[in-house]
């Protein structure tokens, strides 16, 4: 038996066989909550909304056409969820679990290159922070989904060119930012 | 070519067609500022595929296992209570103004019966009241089943035509109502109910005459037959002569054929 399609499963569950929706689910939550997370830097707030768009997923399956993509309606709805749910916390304290990663570093035995590049990747992360949250999330979709720019163009229902533009300013914002950030280092 | 900063970014992005790709490395192995902006963009790009994200928390699947569960459990229940809704609205839809207004007036003369009877009023009052009220019944009765039988729906008919049952005083109207649908009723079921109603009035001579002229009007293999049974018992000559006609106008292949030649034999003794 050949393995079905994101699209046939979700065709499955539209049809009254719900139980797929767990394939489904366990194929993508991860780069799901991935993509939440960096959205909101909440573990639970992310961990929450992961369940409330599997839930709206089964809730609208009669409204999924088949016609575009699961994971490109996968991430149509985590921005609703977004968008409806999560009242923006002050950016504030959110920044814990990555301090801790920091200690950890400078606690632990790490040679010189591996802190180096934990320190990078910390700077990184602070500039993805000090985009705005348009900018952020087309390049959490472009690079750490890995969507084409069709894919990203359906999930923001905006048309490819107007892709194409966002990802270069967006990319080139955060690499001016992060470039700033490592010379103010040194 | 130019430097194309977009084109760049898209090259690290890996967005580009085929051809565009070939296009802008080309111009790569001959541009050193290009060469110098890729670098930085690799660097910022693997930095940020290397981001940590915190694991999100071992139960979430057995979390979203539970909600799928109570969810398709409260489908199920859903349609249930659907299912059960349509069916009363269907129930709803059934009862026609009228039939809902005989109901409420039986309701009422129940309850003045009650309150007569146990008011203990003088009797010959009472039993006054009781044959007004039971009269007014009957006259509902009349108009529900006559109004009924002008219904769209077959079963609606169907209904109508039974109500004649419980009706006791079977007048005039209501045996023309009768006798227009056996006629002319596009319902086979209808039209065989209706014969059989109107077997109980035979002892009318109306009836019997209408039933005889009847015959020649029935198409329908089954409603001949039905009636060549009531002609049958009601020992009824005078239909000899429209079951000769109805065997003259019906084709050879007409199932009843042989049952009607038997009738008209016997009929003729």
């Amino acid at each position: 038996m050949t393995e079905l399609t994101d699209n046939e499963l979700m065709l499955h569950v539209k049809a009254g066989d719900l139980d797929k929706m767990s394939l489904l689910f366990s194929q993508h939550h991860r780069s799901l909550y991935n993509f939440l997370y960096h959205m909101t830097h909440d573990k639970e707030a992310s961990e929450d909304m992961v369940q409330n768009v599997f839930y709206r997923m089964l809730k609208y399956r009669h409204a999924y056409s088949g016609k575009g993509e699961f994971v490109t309606w996968m991430f149509h709805l985590a921005r609703n969820v977004l968008k409806d749910g999560f009242k923006k916390k002050k950016r504030a304290g959110n920044y814990d679990e990555l301090e801790e990663v920091s200690e950890k570093i400078s606690g632990g035995i790490l040679a010189d290159e591996q802190l180096g590049k934990k320190q990078a990747q910390h700077q990184l992360y602070l500039a993805l922070e000090k985009l705005n949250e348009q900018e952020r999330e087309i390049l959490v979709l472009n690079k750490l989904q890995e969507l084409k720019y069709h894919q990203i163009a359906q999930v923001l229902n905006i048309n490819e060119g107007a892709v194409k533009v966002r990802v270069h300013r967006a990319f080139n914002q955060l690499k001016t930012i992060y470039l700033k950030m490592e010379a103010h280092e040194m | 070519m130019k430097c194309d900063k977009e084109m760049l970014t898209h090259w690290l992005n890996n967005q580009l067609t085929n051809a565009e790709r070939q296009e802008f490395e080309a111009h790569l192995a001959e541009c050193t500022a290009c060469r110098q902006e890729v670098k930085e963009g690799t660097k910022v790009l693997v930095l940020m595929e290397q981001i940590q994200v915190p694991q999100p928390a071992a139960g979430m699947e057995a979390r979203f296992l539970g909600m799928l569960d109570a969810y398709t459990q409260s489908v199920k229940k859903d349609s249930i209570w659907k299912n059960f809704n349509s069916r009363l609205q269907q129930l709803w839809s059934f009862q026609p103004k009228l039939q809902l207004a005989y109901s409420l007036v039986l309701l009422v003369i129940g309850v003045t019966v009650g309150y007569l009877f146990l008011n203990k009023s003088p009797k010959d009052n009472s039993k006054e009241q009781i044959t007004m009220l039971s009269s007014k019944v009957e006259d509902m009765r009349q108009m529900m089943m006559l109004s009924l039988l002008e219904n769209p729906s077959a079963s609606q008919r169907l209904r109508a035509v039974s109500y004649t049952e419980e009706i006791t005083n079977v007048n005039a109207q209501i045996i023309d109502a009768l006798l227009r649908t056996l006629n002319e009723d596009p319902n086979v079921n209808v039209r065989l109910v209706t014969l059989e109603a109107l077997i109980k009035y035979s002892d009318r001579s109306r009836v019997r005459e209408e039933l005889i002229r009847s015959i020649a009007n029935q198409e329908s293999p089954l409603v001949q037959s039905a009636l060549a049974d009531i002609m049958m018992k009601l020992q009824e000559k005078r239909s000899v002569e429209a079951f000769k006609k109805l065997l003259e106008h019906s084709s050879d292949s007409n199932p009843v054929k042989p049952k009607i030649e038997k009738t008209i034999l016997q009929l003729s003794i």
